[in-house]
């Protein structure tokens, strides 16, 4: 058996994230999720099984979401990268959080994140979606606590509140 | 409510109570600023990762951990002879039954690392800490084991035989094979003689299939010991800070005032992190060693090894029922997985809280109940949402439709003239436990009407018409909830800048308990719930504390936040009283400030603690409610069967729960859906599946199917708050876990009668599309 992954030199990148372009610099071998995490300092987005299979890490790149655990970081170099700490703009919610918060549609809050940025992506894409679409949409992210109905409910109401404002 | 908790007449008495108050959890929640385990920033943190068996049963005979040493990063490796050498304890359990014969449960050594032989794939046997996650992880896989295999008791009714290969000698005994504990209850012989005058004996056996909790955070932790206080600090996600401290100093043999358990928030808990597990104490062990901070994430893989896994049990049970279709007595015979060695509740929930109310909301006379818990070489098995309550809820509500089926009676025909009237509340069942109210015919009469039980025919004859079979089932449910644990304290703090800070070992796990206190202490108070916080999860903070578990949380929680902001005004009337140089018994308080009654002289909470020398206003008050509470509910659940296919897909469901008194029907509403959608996952698709040799088949969402956005039907919840409890002054049962178990046979009853006229009289969770094709196929060939 070999002696483990030998640490490279680090890679020097720019990545755009929430609209900031900062520099990092980390092991070329990690993923967007590491790198988010550990060296960014966003904790926003969450490990959920490194597999790609559970969603919690969903973020956009370039406005589509991605499963940050298998995207690697340097792949996303002169891409623009949204987080869930991106959403809010200062103290004011994204409709989605604030429909969230209104309907009880988060309950431990870690699958929240990947759920807030795959809707963000959906009302994007599709303003006035049905709930079989909200049911499509976020049918790769699994949520433990809430049985799905109030963010379904939820997302609903932010696209109405969404087109109300617009 | 009960009145006495809230006057009437007090303006705006209900101003917070039953209100849909968005969460204060969700602040932080929403933006991406939760803090939990693996969020908690600690310089010069190093990573752990542990080597476990990969053998279900299998001396180790020797570990060379030297290649590990040897490779990039790594700083250290311990191994079970380590922590022996160091003193460590083994983890302390729950032991509520004794063994066939009398004698106390024996207690199978659970070291923090396994050192002789390892009893389960995923048993600890080595912990490696390195610099990164990715280099112990890959040195983890350097360590060369020399395992010597051994034979397995895999299967659960295979553990039972006389020839069994043993899990524990010690515990072995040739009638039960290898038996962890023993249940028994209620009148054997009472109960014979009526099986053999009774006029129809229903016979069922059911599979409670095992399944695994699944939080969406995987297991982590964060260790640090502080060599000049000697004080070490755990991170990690927990139902009960308090109950991880105490057993974690037990193993370390340490007093519990050297020990710090912090956890702000967890990412689900569901029973399987109500107490501490042997990667804790290597943890903490390792931090110590090392002399710096250790932190270690699972991933998915092995939280599915190392997590405990919940129900796991097979019943048979015969139900007694007379002429005029009266049930007269009911026998159980169980059989509960413990696994391979016993988790901290794990040999009590076979016979739990779920043992206290076989019968159900039915008034069966007599009941003789025996459960063997046995072990087995896997995974340990604890508490999964509801620890034994949604086994018997499931049992019993199966066993009566299986009666209507077989009497050719309507299952809500049979069902009404059997449930426990509420004329005969309080109520003592057979397991001599008393019920103190509940209208159990006013919610099945709810939840038909809420389900449209009339409209059924219609919808089946549409269903028909497209070749699908159709069906319907019901299921009441009781719960007992509150936990063993009835007592809670708070601390109370007014301070000037306006707030009110309230201290509760209740730990916050997503259920926005948090949001429910700050309501009952702004409602009590008069002020906005805005003006509370709420802290929890912190042992050096927060002085004691029952955690999350057992639905207890509002009930006794919530009594002694209530019982707390009384204290608090109590307090503050004898202080208004100095400071407005006033008898005492003429200070009244209302919306947040005391008054001389019939003056306008006043004085407001905030304005009263500036004033005070310590600039405070704080008390603290201990809670002890009257007892567990009873909540009940019916759930009514269509499906839609392919029979070309199998699927089987719930097109329409609907939910009646008697909680007492809603504090937050939004927070209350969540509760209930999360739980059904449990409940639907564990009777469609959730299975742990072990193979004949131990090895778990299920170690990834790719192989364990989790109830996704699409399996989940549109789900209509309503609650009764008719019958509230006198049992706390809140007025409410438990709301935690009843979903999840109304849920289950529910849905089992309505598979089975869409299949029946298919021939198939029964079957077994989960109702995978498979498994029903294959009932169709048999019966049709």
């Amino acid at each position: 058996m070999s002696q483990g992954v030998m640490v490279r030199r680090n890679v020097h990148i720019d990545l755009r994230v929430n609209g900031e372009t900062q520099e990092a610099s980390f092991a070329p071998y990690k993923t967007l999720l590491e790198v988010l995490r550990e060296d960014l300092g966003l904790t926003g987005t969450k490990h959920g099984c490194e597999l790609g299979e559970c969603g919690a890490c969903a973020v956009l790149v370039d406005g589509e979401p991605q499963l940050s655990c298998l995207v690697l970081a340097v792949e996303c170099e002169g891409r623009s990268i949204e987080t869930v700490e991106g959403m809010a703009k200062g103290a004011e919610l994204h409709p989605l959080q604030a429909a969230f918060a209104d309907l009880g549609a988060a309950q431990c809050g870690y699958c929240t994140p990947g759920i807030l940025m795959t809707a963000k992506a959906l009302l994007e894409r599709e303003p006035s979606p049905t709930r079989d679409r909200i049911r499509e949409a976020i049918s790769g992210n699994l949520c433990r606590c809430t049985g799905y109905q109030q963010i379904y409910e939820a997302v609903e109401e932010a696209a109405r509140r969404m087109k109300e404002s617009a | 409510m009960n009145d006495a908790a809230f006057p009437s007449g007090q303006p705006g008495a209900s101003q917070w109570i039953g209100k849909p108050v968005r969460r204060i959890e969700d602040a932080r929640l929403l933006t991406g600023h939760g803090r939990f385990t693996d969020d908690v920033p600690l310089e010069n943190a190093a990573h752990a990762a542990f080597l476990r068996s990969p053998h279900a049963h299998a001396r180790i005979r020797a570990l060379d951990v030297r290649p590990a040493l040897a490779a990039p990063g790594v700083i250290s490796v311990f191994t079970g002879a380590d922590v022996a050498a160091e003193g460590l304890k083994s983890l302390p359990y729950f032991a509520l039954h004794k063994r066939p014969d009398g004698s106390p449960m024996t207690a199978p050594p659970r070291m923090p690392l396994t050192a002789d032989v390892a009893r389960f794939v995923g048993d600890p046997v080595a912990l490696v800490v390195a610099g990164t996650r990715n280099q112990a992880r890959d040195a983890a896989e350097l360590i060369e084991a020399d395992w010597e295999p051994l034979p397995a008791a895999a299967d659960l009714e295979a553990s039972a035989r006389s020839d069994a290969p043993q899990v524990w000698p010690a515990a072995f005994a040739p009638d039960y094979g290898n038996i962890a504990a023993y249940y028994r209850m209620g009148d054997r012989d009472a109960v014979a003689k009526a099986l053999a005058a009774a006029k129809h004996v229903v016979r069922l056996r059911v599979v409670n299939n095992r399944v695994v909790a699944n939080p969406l955070e995987p297991r982590a932790l964060a260790a640090q010991y502080d060599a000049s206080s000697e004080r070490y600090t755990l991170w990690c996600p927990t139902q009960n800070t308090h109950t991880v401290r105490a057993q974690m100093a037990a193993v370390l043999g340490i007093g519990e005032a050297r020990l710090r358990v912090v956890c702000t928030d967890v990412g689900g808990g569901f029973g399987a992190r109500g107490y501490a597990y042997p990667e804790h104490a290597a943890l903490l062990f390792a931090a110590r060693r090392v002399g710096r901070p250790v932190r270690w994430l699972a991933d998915r893989s092995e939280n599915f090894l190392s997590e405990v896994h919940g129900r796991d049990s097979i019943a048979e049970a015969e139900l007694a029922i007379d002429a005029g279709h009266r049930f007269t007595a009911l026998r159980i015979r169980a059989l509960g997985n413990v696994g391979a060695y016993v988790s901290n509740f794990g040999a009590a929930v076979p016979a739990m809280s779920g043992a206290r109310a076989p019968t159900g909301v039915y008034a069966i006379p007599l009941l003789d109940h025996e459960v063997r818990i046995l072990f087995t070489h896997t995974g340990p098995v604890d508490a999964y949402r509801g620890a034994g309550r949604p086994e018997m809820g499931y049992l019993i509500e199966r066993l009566v439709s299986r009666a209507a089926q077989e009497l050719g009676a309507d299952p809500v025909a049979l069902r009404l003239k059997n449930l426990i009237p509420a004329a005969r509340m309080p109520y003592t069942n057979p397991a001599g436990q008393t019920y103190d109210c509940g209208d159990f015919e006013r919610i099945l009469r709810g939840a038909l009407a809420a389900a449209d039980w009339e409209g059924f025919p219609a919808r089946k004859a549409a269903a028909t018409r497209r070749g699908r079979l159709y069906g319907r089932g019901i299921a009441s449910y009781i719960e007992i909830t509150g936990s063993a644990r009835l007592t809670e304290a708070v601390r109370l703090t007014a301070a000037p800048d306006g707030t009110v800070t309230l201290l509760s070992g209740v730990q916050p796990i997503g259920q926005g308990i948090a949001t429910s206190f700050a309501q009952i202490v702004a409602q009590r108070l008069g002020i906005d719930p805005e003006a509370i916080r709420v802290v929890q999860g912190d042992t050096d903070i927060v002085g004691s504390g029952g955690g999350a578990g057992g639905s207890r949380g509002l009930q006794v929680g919530g009594s002694a936040a209530l019982a707390g902001a009384l204290a608090l005004v109590e307090a503050g009337r004898l202080l208004a009283a100095q400071s407005l140089e006033a008898a005492v018994a003429d200070i009244e308080y209302r919306e947040g400030r005391f008054r001389i009654a019939g003056t306008d002289r006043s004085i407001g909470l905030f304005e009263l603690a500036a004033a005070q020398p310590e600039r405070r206003i704080a008390v603290e008050h201990t809670e002890t409610v009257k007892g567990q509470t009873w909540p009940n509910g019916c759930q009514v659940v269509e499906v839609e069967v392919d029979p070309e296919t199998g699927v089987a897909d719930v097109v329409r469901h609907a939910a009646v729960d008697d909680f007492g008194t809603v504090i937050n029907p939004l927070i209350a509403e969540g509760q209930v859906h999360g739980g059904i959608a449990q409940g639907l996952g564990q009777a469609l698709m959730e299975q742990s599946v072990y193979d004949a040799s131990g090895q778990l088949l299920t170690g990834s969402f790719m192989d364990y199917a989790m109830p996704r956005a699409e399996l989940v039907p549109a789900l209509s919840t309503r609650f009764d708050e008719s019958v509230p409890t006198r049992l706390n002054p809140l007025g409410a049962k438990g709301a935690g876990e009843a979903g999840c178990h109304g849920a289950m046979p529910a849905l089992v009853n309505a598979v089975l009668d869409a299949l029946a006229e298919r021939g198939v009289t029964t079957l077994d969770m989960p109702l995978t599309s498979e498994r029903v094709w294959r009932a169709l196929s048999t019966r049709a060939a």
